[in-house]
């Protein structure tokens, strides 16, 4: 589902990552950790070509990301969820419509909409937010609200980068289970951290990187 | 779509003040394009009417014979660019005085000779009619044998073609002017909106849109500002009408002459949309991923 054949990104002064080899298969749940600045966050923006890599492969899906133009880049992106490491809400927009804009870019008829964006937020307990203003939210809250706008088009991939880091434990301990009940469900769902509560003892496959190299692979 | 417009509808209201500033403009721009298209309008249309009331008058000489009069007929009639000539004897031109003195006629009762010259009252085909072709004609006129003097309105026939050609430069150079600044207050008016929203745009790239998706909204709101525009002007223009227009042409004849486009001013609300469109759309530019 993702597959990444020696790719390098570098930055002008950064080398992000160099001769990455990645495979994640469909209906997988996969971690990446690693210290801060160690290339996680551009890994994801590579696979939502956000960023194309400087050399190597990507493919993700049917697509490789270097072939893709204004109208194919659309149709990848729609079958990826995104968590932002930055959420990248909007601010003059509320709950709902933050939720519900990853369904409109779909086209998909109001009628659904509303459904779809409430059952989400039930998933992330922010159903009673529905109306709030980002501002007005917690820094969990908001994440949540963020969690919810991914996984509320069911996209055939979820890309989590530190899903957790503004979460208690509690909090983030349910996220790993709406994570868990999704991937059940067949979703491929790609998790960066640096928090090692989130994949111990999941028995899941945890990919190290370290200033931009991949360093070693383990069991969760 | 019906997302689109609704997120059209509330920039247009968030951002009101800026928009309707933007409209006013548009409305003035399209008033000014309005007044300068009717106006052209109206003297071609003049122009176009004239050759109809146009003639030019050829005196004779006193004491013709009968023949020689004749002689001089055929020989205008010969030319290709008459339409009608008649001659007007120097009795025929006394009754039309006295007719058109009417009751003042006794002013020429202590006359007992007939001081007014024969002529003939040539017209020119339609076609004919311009202010060199007229020249050349009455000159050949006053070569011919016979004839004493030329006369026609010369002055008023130039005056009017230059009237009419620099009317139309003018025209041509406002509406240009004019069309441009309406398709750019459009479009700095949107490219302020899509600078605005920039972070917004970059997610909703992030979260999957289309092109389209991005593009509607501003180009409905382009659209809305120009077509408001072109509907503010339309009510300008019809106020002016109905408040001074109509009540002038009571009182001033010449008003009366003067013809409004109505075709014209019922279009200028899809001219202001199609120009409001095009503005926005040159504002986004290609957008890319
Ligand atoms: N747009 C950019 N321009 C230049 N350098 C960049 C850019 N984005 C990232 N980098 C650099 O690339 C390296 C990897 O950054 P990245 O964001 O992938 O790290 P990360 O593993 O996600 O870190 P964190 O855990 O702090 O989120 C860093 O050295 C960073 O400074
Ligand atoms: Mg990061």
């Amino acid at each position: 589902m993702i597959n990444f054949q020696q790719v390098s990104k570098f930055y002008d002064t950064a080398t992000a990552l160099r001769d990455i080899n990645l495979s994640i298969e469909k209906g997988e749940m996969a971690f990446i950790t690693g210290p801060s600045g160690a290339g996680k966050s551009t890994l994801m923006k590579l696979i939502y070509a956000a960023e194309l890599p400087d050399s190597g492969r990507i493919t993700i899906a049917e697509w490789e990301t270097d072939k893709l133009d204004g109208a194919t880049i659309p149709q990848l992106r729609r079958n990826i969820g995104i968590v932002f490491q930055d959420f990248r809400l909007l601010l003059n927009k509320n709950v709902y419509d933050n939720v519900a804009l990853a369904l409109r870019v779909r086209r998909i008829p109001e009628k659904e909409v509303k459904a779809l964006v409430l059952d989400a937020l039930k998933m992330v307990n922010l159903r009673h937010k529905t109306d709030s203003f980002p501002s007005t939210l917690s820094g969990g809250e908001q994440q949540r609200v963020v969690i919810a706008r991914a996984i509320v088009g069911e996209p055939i991939i979820v890309l989590a980068d530190e899903p957790t880091g503004n979460l208690d434990p509690d909090t983030a301990a349910g996220i790993m289970r709406i994570f868990k009940e999704i991937n059940v469900r067949g979703t491929t769902i790609l998790i960066a951290t640096h928090n090692r509560e989130l994949f111990r003892d999941t028995g899941k496959r945890v990919m190290r990187l370290d200033n931009g190299n991949m360093v070693n692979e383990e069991r969760g | 779509m019906t997302y689109s417009i609704k997120l059209a509808l509330q920039s247009l209201w968030h951002e009101k003040w800026i928009n309707f500033l933007s409209m006013l403009t548009i409305a003035m721009g399209l008033l000014v394009v309005t007044l300068v298209v009717s106006s052209i309008y109206n003297v071609n249309l003049f122009a176009r009417k004239l050759p109809e009331k146009f003639f030019i008058v050829a005196y004779l000489k006193e004491g013709l014979t009968e023949k020689e009069t004749q002689h001089i007929m055929s020989s205008i009639k010969d030319r290709g660019s008459i339409a009608r000539a008649k001659y007007i004897s120097k009795a025929d031109a006394l009754k039309e005085l006295k007719a058109s003195l009417k009751d003042a006629d006794y002013v020429l009762e202590g006359l007992d000779e007939n001081p007014l010259p024969a002529s003939i009252e040539i017209r020119m085909k339609k076609e004919a009619v311009g202010p060199e072709a007229v020249k050349s004609f009455a000159d050949s006129l006053r070569k011919i044998e016979g004839i004493d003097d030329v006369q026609y309105g010369e002055k008023f026939l130039l005056s009017l073609h230059s009237m009419k050609t620099g009317m139309e430069t003018i025209g041509l150079i406002l509406t240009v002017v004019m069309i441009s600044g309406i398709v750019f207050i459009c479009y700095s008016t949107v490219k302020i909106l899509f600078y605005r929203r920039k972070d917004e745009i970059e997610t909703l790239k992030l979260l999957g849109a289309t092109r389209g998706f991005i593009r509607t909204p501003f180009v409905i709101e382009g659209g809305v500002i120009g077509a408001v525009g072109g509907i503010i002007s339309v009510i300008i223009a019809a106020a002016f009408y109905f408040s001074v227009f109509y009540k002038l042409s009571a009182t001033v004849p010449v008003i009366r002459a003067v013809v409004f486009p109505t075709e014209l001013f019922l279009s200028l609300p899809a001219v202001g949309l199609f120009l409001g469109i095009t503005g926005s759309l040159i504002a986004m530019g290609r957008i890319r991923f």
